[in-house]
């Protein structure tokens, strides 16, 4: 099992706070790999900091074997990787087709942006029919949709998702569990996944990590974890 | 008495003038907008702009209007210049270090006219647009319905440009969502030279315009900052539209403010109406929530 991105010992932070302490983590390729933890241990940290918006102070991230530490945020999406961020980040002003077709702005994807279209819509059907409303108009789970899909228009190779289910009801977060799936069978993208729904992340995920006060505290299968019970009785109530 | 043709006339003429206040203020506009900076030195590059339409007029005999061809991409240059010399330094930097750095530059400008030029007001002695057309009581001045087009069709090409193509887009996301925007893949030091160097080149547009009709003095910058800042606060978040809009109810207020009370009252009119609109609508004609 190759991994198509890496972290090795990366502390990093914002200003002067240190928030990751030494973190190092494998995102093996074409699999979903779940990253999960308390409220403020670094999560959100961790995916910006590979897309380089933290103060990374020590360590190495590596993608497709390549350095990319020093890369600036842009460079990274050109080669390959998406966030979704946290809370989705549409551009409210903009419409759905707009927040998509900028979603397409690197030159290679510039060249695909119909056909990302219609991938985008393969996955989100129902994000046809609102093609000429404002994002800020959305509803949540229309929201985070358009966020998944803006993301997939720059033709990522690897997709980081903070919490997308954030704020979603139940049966729709089911279904984004479906379409994460999907992306991952069909498109061969590879996931990292933030989520504060341990139980279905870790059944999703080959592999996970357990994150707790800026370093990983636990990795392993995904199922190992979900049956690990320590784990189980730390985050997962069912 | 005030006739009902003088208020036809000041309305036709409050428009033309707001549609050009609209031009005037759409650089400052795009520059907030994108890059979260208030550029106090709007006006005083206006001014800038004015001397060289004036200089190229009387020494070369160059119409303001051809002026303007030359004028808008040196000006797109020397907004590049400005900003990799003095902006970028302090992008993210604190408030107070931003003011200081635009301020001290409007200073400087003020400072190198007045030196230069003198306090005495210069014209240019001629326009292709000196001429005007009587349509019964009112008047319209060739050169006013001139600027008022040029700025509608400027404005238009504009909107075109922000809402058609991939740098538009990505000036409006940018002011959407700052942080989100880079995850677009979109290089935003790039990005924020190419909209200072944009937002100083509808400047020298707005100059030369100006100049078919109006003076420069060295301190021709101040007045159209502060126009600029009121039509950016009611209208900015609006977009290209709300800079429009708002650009025309102040070109209102100044010119039906003069009719009806003393054209010497005419800037106190557009505060008033400036503050009536924040009173009511404290983010702006156009602020969202
Ligand atoms: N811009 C910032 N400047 C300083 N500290 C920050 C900043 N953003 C986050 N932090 C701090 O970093 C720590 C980790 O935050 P982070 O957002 O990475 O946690 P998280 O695991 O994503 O939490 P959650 O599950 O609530 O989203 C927190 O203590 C937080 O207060
Ligand atoms: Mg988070």
């Amino acid at each position: 099992m190759s991994s198509e991105l890496s972290l090795a010992n990366v502390t990093a932070g914002y200003g002067e706070f240190v928030i990751l302490h030494s973190v190092s983590l494998e995102v093996p390729q074409k699999k979903i790999t779940a990253l999960v933890g308390p409220n403020g241990a670094g999560k959100t940290t961790t995916l910006k900091t590979i897309m380089g918006m933290t103060r990374l102070r020590e360590g190495n991230i590596l993608f497709e074997g390549e350095d990319i530490t020093k890369l600036p945020t842009y460079r990274r999406v050109e080669l390959g990787i998406s966030l979704i961020p946290e809370g989705r980040g549409l551009f409210p002003s903009l419409t759905v087709r707009e927040n998509l077709v900028i979603g397409a702005y690197t030159k290679k994807a510039r060249e695909k942006i119909h056909e990302s279209m219609e991938i985008a819509f393969s996955i989100f059907p129902k994000l046809k029919q609102r093609l000429e409303q404002k994002a800020g108009t959305l509803s949540g789970g229309e929201a985070q949709m358009l966020a998944i899909a803006r993301g997939l228009m720059s033709r990522p190779k690897v997709l980081l998702l903070d919490e997308p289910s954030q704020g979603l009801a139940p049966v729709v977060v089911m279904e984004l569990f479906q379409a994460i799936k999907k992306l991952n069978d069909e498109l061969g993208i590879t996931v990292l996944l933030v989520e504060q729904h341990v139980k279905e992340s870790l059944e999703l995920a080959e592999m996970a990590y357990v994150m707790e006060q800026g370093s990983i505290v636990m990795k392993g299968r995904g199922s190992e974890l979900l049956a690990d019970p320590s784990l189980k009785k730390a985050y997962l109530v069912y | 008495m005030i006739s009902p043709s003088l208020v036809l006339q000041n309305t036709i003429d409050g428009v033309f003038l707001g549609l050009f206040y609209s031009l005037v203020a759409m650089g400052l506009a795009l520059i907030f907008g994108v890059m979260d900076i208030i550029n106090f030195a709007h006006g005083d590059l206006l001014m800038l702009a004015a001397y060289f339409v004036w200089l190229t007029s009387a020494d070369l005999s160059v119409d303001p209007t051809v002026t303007a061809l030359l004028l808008v991409p040196l000006f797109f240059l020397i907004g590049l210049s400005i900003h990799y010399s003095m902006i970028q330094p302090v992008l993210g930097k604190e408030p107070l270090i931003q003011i200081a750095v635009t301020v001290g530059l409007g200073l400087i400008l003020q400072n190198i006219a007045l030196a230069i030029f003198k306090a005495e007001p210069k014209a240019v002695a001629y326009s292709l647009f000196s001429f005007s057309y009587s349509i019964g009581p009112i008047t319209l001045y060739a050169s006013k319905l001139f600027i008022a087009v040029v700025s509608i069709v400027t404005l238009y090409v504009l909107n075109l440009f922000l809402n058609r193509t991939f740098l538009g887009l990505a000036m409006k996301s940018t002011a959407d969502n700052r942080e989100v925007a880079q995850l677009m893949g979109i290089n935003a030091k790039r990005l924020y030279a190419l909209t200072f160097g944009l937002g100083t080149a509808l400047i020298a547009l707005s100059a030369s315009l100006w100049m078919t009709f109006g003076q420069v003095q060295p301190y021709l910058g101040t007045s159209f900052s502060l126009i600029s800042w009121v039509i950016v606060a009611m209208g900015g978040l609006g977009g290209v539209t709300g800079v429009l809009y708002s650009g025309i109810i102040v070109g209102l207020a100044e010119s039906l403010g003069s009719l009806f009370l003393t054209p010497s009252a005419r800037m106190a009119v557009v505060y008033i109406v400036f503050f009536l609109v924040l009173w009511f609508r404290p983010r702006g004609l156009f602020g969202r929530r």
